[in-house]
């Protein structure tokens, strides 16, 4: 059973005249505990995806389904890891992640153990007690990835996490992301620019066209990954050195180019 | 062309500045002093701190300075408070919830344009020179800055914290309190300041009009007598007062964006 | 946007009704208090047509509109070129600062009775008053567009060997437009506070008059009738505003107030 649906999902902005067609017609099934990844050139609505899943968006036509259920508003069982991380300036990093577990209307002491162990998760520990600002990029978004995973959410939405990061922030969190998402397995939905990215962390990768965006190409990167055993690698570089993953990379390089290449910009 | 951009040494504005309040000073006294205008119109400067200290122990027109001036301020606080109270929870419920806003902005648009003072008659005829008459154009001067600003402060919050916040589940209450308020603290204070600025002087304003005490009554009688050294004493006093009232709530502005509240 | 503009008419129609059956049928405030839809009617017809406190409505709305209009544009006049000179000439600032910051802080409606005083209950008092009411915002708001333009405007002015008065007209001004245009608007508003009150205080004419005459009256609906043309006026007086400076600026977007 798909876990997250787009059924000739179809999405249009702006009014009659005016407007513009971002998604053309998207199927698309995920399936539990899947991490998939979606790239594509600016503008080509991937974005778009994710917020329709998120419940911040909703398709023009066609339907998105999570679990069965239509989606019909956010809720903390689609957690959202933002670009430019959403974390509350006002709120501790503890009181950050804490927010979504007082919402459930989770007791004092149960909250308490959750938020430790997802500091832990996170290498956050000795920052409980800092405030957004005193933190850096790197780390304000580690506690945007605590907040949401704490909720323990069926599916985990990222809108390009790690671009407001410097490169090696990024390989750093990408490592992560990778060791977080072995030991706790979710349905991720990964939004991505950087396609070495996608391929590193991505059971599959979606490659979408221009705008109005629709699925190119869907690859497969699990069956790679387990044929070359890329987990027996343990840093992301000796990983991208593998002949399997440079042709990976090259061939999705190569089909967004080719949407690229009829776009002005 | 000019140097503007560079600016002075300390000792130079210094230096500038004491000769600006000589001149003024200066030129004050030295009209008072040799007739160029009659002393009763422009008394001296001296003239005017002599009288300002009388005051403090000999009562004019039913009390001394600090008595009057204790009722005004208690007048001024009331209304102020009424119009934050009300304003700034209105103004943050107005920016989340549309139908609200609908509803209540176009009552606000039509009232905003009244002048305070103008509600004078309707308060005479509603309190007569009972203490409401003063509150209520207080209040109408004081709340819509509070409203405006908790209002813009609540509908400019950055999409991406409240979109966060929905997807955590946030309910409508929480939401109020814990992402808009926080995220508006900034604009809500900064309306304080330009609300009791405004408020202030309707206090004044009203107290010409309809009140048996108070700093802006004691003027209206010292002008009825001619006692100019008393009006420009009560003018003193009521700049010293609202000076007072603005550094403190600029004082608050500072602490809340020094609090890094983002 | 369209929801919106539903929503407001309804507010106001049911806030209309309701206001004719509170003070009509269902009686439950007195006319001694506020005024009935007729009452204000009644009251409208009569200063338009007959006149009250001695004039006709449009007499009393000229008399008010000239006050405002001359105050406002002395003040403008003055306030406009001393806040750019502050802000521009550092020594001109140290020099006025200390004692605009001492007269700053007193409220223009506590100079009303110092300036009945020197100029009596006439004309000139009121415009005086206003005049310093309408003053201080424009100070204040030129010097801050002066201080606000960013270095580099001025740094590539002064490469392209832009000159005195040329400066003035096509950068200085321009560049500081904006904010001029705010401290117009507060100066506006604080125009119509001031000319109010001092013709509540003491008036032979003009919209402040009427109301003083309505209060002592007991003439509610003529106080409506008074408010009602003070908020439209102020209204309309800074719409008129709006558009000027609309058109004067055009490279602006203008967000809604």
């Amino acid at each position: 059973m798909a876990v997250i649906h787009f059924d000739g999902v179809q999405k249009t902005f702006g009014h009659k005249g005016n407007g513009f067609v971002a998604l053309d017609r998207i199927d698309l099934k995920i399936a539990d505990k899947e991490f998939i990844a979606i790239v594509g050139p600016s503008g080509c609505g991937k974005t778009t995806c994710l917020r329709m899943v998120a419940g911040f968006e909703f398709p023009t036509a066609g339907t998105v389904n999570v679990d069965g259920r239509q989606v019909t508003g956010p809720g903390p069982d689609r957690a959202v890891v933002f670009q430019q991380f959403a974390l509350f300036p006002w709120k501790s990093v503890a009181d950050n992640i804490a927010l979504g577990l007082r919402n459930k209307g989770i007791g004092k002491t149960e909250r308490g153990k959750r938020v430790a162990d997802a500091v832990k998760l996170m290498g956050l520990e000795g920052y409980e007690a800092a405030y957004p600002h005193q933190l850096s990029g790197g780390m304000q978004q580690r506690v945007a990835i605590a907040r949401a995973y704490v909720l323990e959410p069926d599916v985990l939405l990222m809108d390009e996490p790690f671009g407001a990061l410097d490169a090696q922030t990024r390989t750093t969190m990408q490592e992560e992301l990778v060791r977080i998402t072995r030991r706790n397995p979710r349905t991720v939905l990964f939004i991505t620019h950087a396609v070495e990215e996608a391929v590193y962390l991505a059971d599959r990768v979606v490659i979408m066209t221009r705008r109005p965006g629709r699925i190119k190409e869907v690859i497969d990167i699990h069956s790679v990954r387990e044929a070359e055993k890329w987990s027996e690698h343990e840093r992301i570089e000796d990983v991208m050195d593998l002949e399997s993953f440079i042709h990976w990379r090259t061939h999705i390089w190569r089909s967004l180019r080719e949407e690229k290449s009829d776009q002005d910009q | 062309m000019s140097t503007s951009s560079s600016p002075l040494r300390t000792s130079e504005t210094i230096a500038y500045g004491a000769a600006g309040i000589v001149l003024f000073f200066g030129i004050w006294s030295g009209l008072s002093w040799f007739g160029i205008v009659p002393r009763q119109f422009l008394p001296t400067p001296y003239e005017v701190v002599a009288k300002a200290v009388q005051l403090l122990s000999t009562p004019f027109a039913g009390g001394t300075l600090q008595e009057h001036l204790l009722s005004s301020v208690l007048r001024f606080a009331y209304g102020f408070l009424l119009g934050a109270v009300i304003g700034i929870p209105l103004g943050l419920m107005m920016g989340w919830y549309r139908l609200l806003d609908e509803i209540v902005s176009p009552i606000f648009d039509a009232l905003r344009f009244i002048a305070p003072i103008a509600w004078v008659p309707f308060a005479a005829l509603w309190f007569g020179t009972g203490i409401g008459g003063p509150i209520l154009i207080i209040f109408a001067g004081a709340f819509p800055p509070c409203l405006i600003n908790a209002y813009r402060g609540a509908r400019f919050v950055n999409r991406s914290l409240i979109e966060a916040a929905q997807m955590l589940g946030t309910g409508n209450t929480r939401i109020i309190l814990e992402v808009l308020l926080p995220a508006s603290l900034a604009s809500i204070v900064a309306g304080l300041r330009v609300s009791a600025g405004i408020g202030w002087q309707s206090l004044i304003g009203a107290e010409l009009i309809v009140a048996s005490t108070g700093v802006g009554f004691m003027m209206v009688q010292a002008q009825l007598n001619i006692s100019t050294p008393i009006v420009m004493s009560a003018m003193l006093a009521i700049g010293l007062v609202g000076l007072f009232i603005d550094i403190a709530l600029r004082w608050l502005e500072a602490t809340v964006r020094r609090r890094g509240l983002a | 946007m369209k929801r919106r503009h539903i929503i407001g008419v309804l507010t106001i129609l049911v806030l209309a009704a309701f206001w004719y059956l509170a003070t009509g049928p269902l009686a439950l405030i007195s006319p001694g208090r506020f005024p009935s839809p007729l009452d204000v009617w009644d009251a409208l017809r009569q200063v338009s047509i007959k006149g009250y406190a001695n004039g006709l409505l449009y007499q009393h709305v000229l008399q008010s509109l000239q006050l405002v209009a001359l105050g406002f544009a002395v003040a403008i006049a003055t306030g406009v070129p001393l806040g750019l000179l502050m802000g521009w000439n550092r020594r001109a600032e140290a020099l006025i600062n200390p004692v605009f910051s001492i007269i700053r802080p007193i409220p223009p409606l506590a100079w009303i009775p110092l300036a009945i005083l020197w100029l009596g209950l006439g004309d000139a008092a009121k415009v005086l008053v206003i005049w310093f009411a309408a003053f201080v915002p424009s100070v204040i708001n030129s010097f801050t567009g002066v201080r606000r333009i960013e270095p580099y405007v001025i740094e590539a002015a002064r490469m392209l060997g832009t000159k005195r008065y040329r400066f003035l007209q096509e950068v200085l001004i321009p560049a500081a437009a904006p904010s001029i245009f705010t401290g117009m608007r507060l100066s506006l508003q604080a125009s119509w506070t001031t000319l109010v009150a001092a013709e509540l205080v003491g008036a032979l004419y003009g919209l402040g008059r009427i109301l003083n005459v309505a209060q002592q009256d007991i003439y509610p609906g003529m106080i409506f009738v008074g408010m009602a043309c003070v908020a439209f006026l102020g209204w309309l007086t800074t719409w008129l505003l709006a558009e000027i400076e609309t058109r004067s600026l055009p490279w602006i977007q203008l967000g809604r107030v």
